[in-house]
C-alpha cells in the first residue's frame, strides 16, 4: 500500500521546468517509486522524471497527490512533505536579473499617455532598435542527415547513449561555473530533463526502429514538443525550447560540425529572439538587417553580449517571451529603459520615431569626434583604444576612432569548437588584426580561459568557485603546447605590425618568468629558422589579481607594459561577485579604497615610465572619466562605441579640475561621498548658455509632451545633459505644481537639476500651438527651456534667467523671439540682450 | 499710492522675476510708486527695509511659497495672491487694492 501526500498546487505558473526539475531532484534520491497525480484531470506522472511530471499539466490550486510506495518510502514521504511545504512554493520566483534596475519600469511622459505597455527586460547593450521578431534557435534536422537505414544498431545505440551521458556532464560542468541566478536554474532544468529517462527511452527506442541518432533525435523531439504544446500552457508551451536545446547539442555532440544548421538568414530589419545564442550563432546573423537582441536567458558578461556591444546591437536579456511564439509582429527593443514594446499604436510609433531622431542627432555630433584625438579642454591628452574579440572587429574599431586596440581578447578563437585552432589559424587572425591597425599598437591578451570559461578540450576540473579557480596563465604550464602555439602565431605576427602581448591574470613573479621563458624560446625558434618576427615585441601584463599591486616594482623590472582589468580587479579587491546583486553596491568603482588602489598602481607605474592603461568597464563610462584623467592615466581601452562619446566627454573637462576632484574622491570616506562629489564637478564651464543647436523651428508636436521631450532632447543632442529623461522628469515636477505656460503663445518650463551638465537655455518654435494649461488657455507655440544646475543654483546665470524671465513680459521682446528665423542671430542677439 | 510687494515662486527661476516685472509695469502705467523685492534662487534680491515697508500705504504679497522675514510685513495692510494672478491680471490686483483702501478710509 503506498504512502500518500494531498497538496494544492501552490505555483501561479503551473509545475513547469523549474520546479519540475526540483521535484525531481529531491525525489532522485530515493529509492521508491514516486508519482504525481493531478487531480484535476487524472493524469500520473513518475516524479523522478522530469518531462511527465511538466505533461501532467498541473495548474495553480490544482488539487493534487504524490504516492510513495518502495523500500524507503518511510524517509521519502517525509522528506517529499518538507519539500513541498519549503521549497516548491518558492521555485516559481524568478532571481534578480543583474544590472535590472530595481522597481518598476518608469516611463516617460509620453509613452506613459499612449498607454504603452512594456515587458521588462535587463538592459545589457543600450540603445533602440525596431524590427520584426524573428525567432532563432528551435530545432531542424539538417537535410543531407539521413533518418533511417541503420546497419550498425549497436553502434549507433552507443554512440547516442554516450552522448547523453556527456551531454549531462557538460551540463554539470556548466553548472558548476554558472552564477547564481536564471541562468544556474534554467541549467539545472535542462539538466533534469537530459537525464530524464523517459527521454532516453524514446532515444532508444527509435534506434531499435533502425533510425538513426539523427532520426532518433528528431522523433524525440517531435514527440516531447507536441505533448508540452498540446498543455495549454504558455509556460510550459515554451519549454519546447528545453527539448529543443537538448536535442540541438545532442546532434551536435554526435555529427560535430555537419550537424550545423544553416544559419538563420534575415530579410528585413530584424529583432533576433533567442532563448541563448552562442557567439558563433551571433556572427552568423546579417548584421545589415540585425536591429536588436532580445536573450530570454545570458548573463551580462556572456560573449555573445560583449560581441552584441562590439557592433552596437541593443540588447535585452531576461524577458518574458510568453505569447510571442510563431509571432512575426513589429517591436522596439528599448534597453535604454529595460523593456520589450510589443504594441505599436501610432503614439508609441512617434515616441521612437523621436528617439530614433534624438540617437542619430546624438551620432552625428559625436561621429565629429571620433577622428579628432581625445584631449581636454586644457590640451591634456588622453589615448583611447578599443577592446576587440574578432579580428573583423579591428576595422569597426579604428572607423570608430581608436587609437589602437587596447586588448585583443582571443578566448573568442578557443570557444564553441571540438580542438584548439592551430598555429597557422592563430597567426592569420593576428595578422589580420594588425593589417588593420597599420603602425598603431595591437595588444593581444593570451588565452584568458578556464574558471568560468571552460573549454571542452582542455577537460578542466569545475571548480567550487571558477573566479577563484584554475583559469588563465595559471594553467599555462599544464598546457604548455597550447600556450606555445598561441606564443608561436603571436612572434610570427609581430613582424607584421606593432604587436604586444599580455598575460591575464598574473599574481607571482614565477608566472611571468615562466612566460616571458617560453617566449623568449619561441622568439629563438623563429631567429634560428629565419622566420621573420619583432625580436623587442612589448610583453606586459593585467593588473586584476590584487597580488600584483603589492608586486608592482618587481613587475616592472620583467614587464614592458601594463594594463588594468578593472573588473576583475575591483571583484578580487572587494571580493565581490558582480552578478551577485546583494553584494553589488560593493562592486562599485567609486569605492574610495578601490581609488587608492588605482592611484597607487599609477604611482610606481609612472615614476618607472611604464605605459599603463585600464581595459574595464570602468574606463567605457563616461561617469568616471573625470576620475580617470585625475588619478593620471593617459591611455584607457573601451569598446569601441564608447570611444566617441568619451572623446566629447573628454573635451569638456579640464585636467586641473580633475586632479581635484580626484584628490577629493580619494580622500572620501565612502563611496556615496564620492558620488556627491562627482555630482556636483563641473564639467564644461566654459559652454555659453545657449547656442544655435540649442534652437529648434518649425517643428511639429501634438501634445505638449511631445513639445517637451523634444526641447529636452536638443541638449541631450547637444552633449549637455546624458540622461534627457531625468531632465524631463525634472521639467515634468515643475509643471506640476502649475503650468508654465504664461500666456501670449509662450510658455517658459524650467527645472534646477545636476542631470544637466551646464546651465542651459533652449528655444523651440512650433509649426502649429499645443494645449499647455496656460494661464490664458491659449495654445502654445514658443517654447523656452530654462535649466538650471542644482549644484549651481546661486550662480552667474540665475541673473541672466531672472532678466530673461523679466523680458518676457513685454510683447516686442517675445515677438522678436516668435519671429527672429535665423538661429544664430537669434542666439548672438539673445546673448547681447541678456548678458549686458 | 506708494507700494511694497515681495514676489517668490516654488523653483525661483522664472515667475519670481516675470511677477516682478508685470507689477511693476503695471504700477507705472497706473501712476503709482512700487518697490518689488524678488526672492528666488538668488536668495532676496531688491529688499526692503522696514522702514520702506513702514512707509508704505499697502504690501502685495504675490508668493507661493513662505517667504523669508515675513515678520516686516506684520504692520502693514497687505494683499496675498499667488503668482500666477499676477501674471494672468496685474491690474486686477491694483483694483484689489483700491478697493480696500476705499473700505478701511
Amino acid at each position: 500500500m503506498a504512502l500518500e501526500h494531498h497538496f494544492v498546487c501552490p505555483l501561479p505558473n503551473g509545475t513547469h521546468a523549474r520546479p519540475a526539475s526540483a521535484l525531481e531532484e529531491v525525489a532522485r534520491g530515493f529509492r521508491s517509486e514516486i508519482t504525481l497525480v493531478n487531480g484535476r484531470t487524472g493524469q500520473r506522472a513518475n516524479a523522478k522524471n522530469v518531462l511527465a511530471i511538466v505533461g501532467a499539466d498541473v495548474r495553480f490550486k490544482d488539487p493534487c497527490r504524490l504516492e510513495v510506495s518502495g523500500p524507503d518510502e518511510g524517509s521519502a514521504l517525509p522528506a517529499l512533505i518538507a519539500f513541498l511545504r519549503e521549497r516548491f512554493a518558492q521555485c516559481d520566483h524568478e532571481a534578480p536579473a543583474p544590472g535590472r534596475p530595481a522597481g518598476e519600469l518608469v516611463l516617460p511622459p509620453m509613452l506613459r499617455q499612449a498607454g504603452a505597455a512594456l515587458r521588462p527586460g535587463t538592459p545589457l547593450v543600450p540603445g533602440i532598435g525596431r524590427g520584426r521578431l524573428v525567432r532563432a534557435g528551435g530545432f531542424r534536422l539538417p537535410e543531407h542527415l539521413p533518418v533511417n537505414g541503420v546497419t550498425d544498431v549497436a553502434f549507433e545505440h552507443q554512440r547516442l547513449d554516450r552522448a547523453l551521458d556527456e551531454l549531462i556532464v557538460w551540463y554539470g560542468q556548466r553548472l558548476a561555473a554558472a552564477g547564481p541566478g536564471v541562468e544556474r536554474e534554467v541549467l539545472t532544468a535542462h539538466r533534469a530533463m537530459a537525464r530524464d529517462l523517459e527521454l532516453r527511452e524514446t532515444l532508444l527506442a527509435a534506434i531499435g526502429r533502425r533510425r538513426t541518432a539523427a532520426g532518433a533525435i528528431a522523433e524525440a523531439e517531435a514527440h516531447f514538443s507536441a505533448r508540452l504544446t498540446a498543455s495549454n500552457n504558455p509556460l510550459l508551451a515554451e519549454r519546447r525550447l528545453d527539448v529543443q536545446d537538448i536535442c540541438r547539442e545532442l546532434l551536435h555532440r554526435i555529427y560535430g560540425a555537419a550537424a550545423r544548421l544553416p544559419d538563420l538568414v534575415l530579410t528585413v530589419e530584424s529583432i533576433v529572439v533567442a532563448e541563448t545564442l552562442t557567439p558563433g550563432q551571433f556572427l552568423a546573423l546579417d548584421r545589415h538587417w540585425l536591429r536588436g537582441l532580445v536573450l530570454a536567458q545570458t548573463g551580462a558578461t556572456s560573449h555573445t553580449v560583449i560581441l552584441a556591444r562590439s557592433f552596437c546591437i541593443p540588447t535585452l536579456g531576461g524577458v518574458n517571451l510568453a505569447g510571442l511564439e510563431g509571432d512575426d509582429r513589429e517591436v522596439v527593443v528599448d534597453a535604454d529603459l529595460g523593456g520589450l514594446v510589443t504594441a505599436l499604436p501610432a503614439t508609441v510609433r512617434r515616441y521612437y520615431d523621436l528617439e530614433q531622431a534624438r540617437l542619430s542627432g546624438l551620432s552625428r555630433r559625436l561621429r565629429q569626434f571620433a577622428t579628432q584625438p581625445a584631449v581636454t579642454a586644457d590640451g591634456a591628452r588622453l589615448e583611447i583604444a578599443a577592446n576587440i574579440g574578432v579580428a573583423g572587429e579591428a576595422e569597426l574599431a579604428f572607423a570608430a576612432g581608436a587609437e589602437g586596440i587596447g586588448l585583443f581578447r582571443t578566448e573568442m578563437l578557443f570557444l564553441e569548437r571540438a580542438e584548439a585552432p592551430g598555429e597557422e589559424e592563430q597567426y592569420e587572425v593576428y595578422r589580420q588584426a594588425l593589417q588593420a591597425a597599420g603602425h598603431r599598437p595591437v595588444v593581444v591578451r593570451t588565452l584568458d580561459a578556464g574558471g568560468d570559461k571552460p573549454l571542452p578540450y582542455l577537460s578542466l576540473p569545475a571548480g567550487e568557485n571558477p573566479f577563484l579557480g584554475y583559469r588563465a596563465v595559471r594553467i599555462y604550464p599544464e598546457f604548455e603546447e597550447l600556450f606555445r602555439t598561441q606564443i608561436r602565431a603571436l612572434v610570427r605576427a609581430s613582424a607584421h605590425g606593432n604587436l604586444q602581448v599580455m598575460v591575464p591574470m598574473l599574481a607571482t613573479l614565477e608566472e611571468v618568468r615562466w612566460c616571458k621563458r617560453i617566449i623568449a624560446e619561441e622568439q629563438a625558434r623563429c631567429a634560428a629558422s629565419g622566420v621573420a618576427h619583432d625580436p623587442a615585441m612589448p610583453v606586459g601584463g593585467m593588473i586584476e589579481v590584487p597580488a600584483a599591486v603589492f608586486l608592482l616594482e618587481e613587475l616592472c623590472n620583467e614587464l614592458d607594459f601594463f594594463s588594468i582589468g578593472s573588473n576583475d580587479l575591483l571583484q578580487y579587491f572587494m571580493a565581490a561577485d558582480r552578478l551577485n546583486p546583494r553584494v553589488a553596491s560593493l562592486y562599485d568603482p567609486l569605492q574610495p579604497a578601490f581609488l587608492r588602489v588605482l592611484q597607487q598602481i599609477v604611482e610606481v607605474v609612472s615614476a618607472r615610465q611604464k605605459p599603463l592603461s585600464l581595459c574595464g568597464e570602468m574606463a567605457a563610462h563616461r561617469r568616471y572619466l573625470p576620475l580617470l584623467v585625475g588619478a593620471g592615466f593617459k591611455k584607457i581601452s573601451v569598446a569601441s562605441p564608447a570611444i566617441a562619446g568619451l572623446k566629447a566627454e573628454l573635451a569638456g573637462l579640464r585636467q586641473g579640475d580633475c586632479r581635484r576632484l580626484f584628490a577629493l574622491a580619494h580622500e572620501s570616506e565612502t563611496a556615496g561621498a564620492v558620488a556627491g562629489h562627482l555630482a556636483t564637478f563641473p564639467v564644461q564651464q566654459a559652454a555659453p548658455l545657449i547656442r544655435p543647436e540649442l534652437v529648434a523651428d518649425g517643428v511639429v508636436a501634438a501634445t505638449k509632451a511631445e513639445a517637451i521631450k523634444q526641447v529636452v532632447d536638443l541638449l541631450n543632442i547637444s552633449g549637455r545633459a546624458a540622461d534627457p529623461r531625468a531632465v524631463e522628469a525634472a521639467v515634468w515636477a515643475r509643471e506640476a505644481t502649475y503650468s508654465t505656460g504664461f500666456g501670449h503663445g509662450c510658455a517658459i518650463p524650467h527645472c534646477r537639476t545636476d542631470a544637466v551638465q551646464v546651465n542651459s537655455l533652449a528655444v523651440l518654435r512650433l509649426a502649429e500651438g499645443v494645449e499647455w494649461g496656460s494661464l490664458d488657455g491659449q495654445p502654445v507655440r514658443l517654447i523656452i527651456l530654462l535649466v538650471v544646475r542644482e549644484s549651481d543654483a546661486a550662480g552667474a546665470h540665475m541673473k541672466v534667467f531672472a532678466r530673461l524671465a523679466r523680458k518676457l513680459m513685454h510683447e516686442p521682446f517675445r515677438a522678436w523671439l516668435a519671429q527672429e528665423k535665423d538661429p544664430d542671430v537669434l542666439c548672438a542677439l539673445l546673448r547681447e540682450a541678456l548678458e549686458t | 499710492m506708494k507700494i511694497v510687494a515681495v514676489t517668490a515662486c516654488p523653483t525661483g527661476i522664472a515667475h519670481t522675476y516675470m511677477a516682478a516685472e508685470q507689477l511693476e509695469k503695471t504700477a507705472k502705467k497706473l501712476g503709482h510708486h512700487i518697490k518689488v523685492e524678488t526672492q528666488g534662487a538668488m536668495g532676496i534680491e531688491n529688499e526692503l527695509s522696514q522702514a520702506e515697508i513702514d512707509g508704505a500705504t499697502v504690501a502685495i504679497l504675490a508668493v507661493d511659497i513662505a517667504i523669508e522675514q515675513a515678520e516686516r510685513f506684520a504692520r502693514i495692510r497687505q494683499i496675498k495672491v499667488p503668482v500666477q494672478a499676477a501674471l494672468r491680471d496685474p491690474e486686477a490686483i491694483f483694483h484689489q487694492i483700491q478697493g480696500i483702501m476705499l473700505k478701511n478710509v
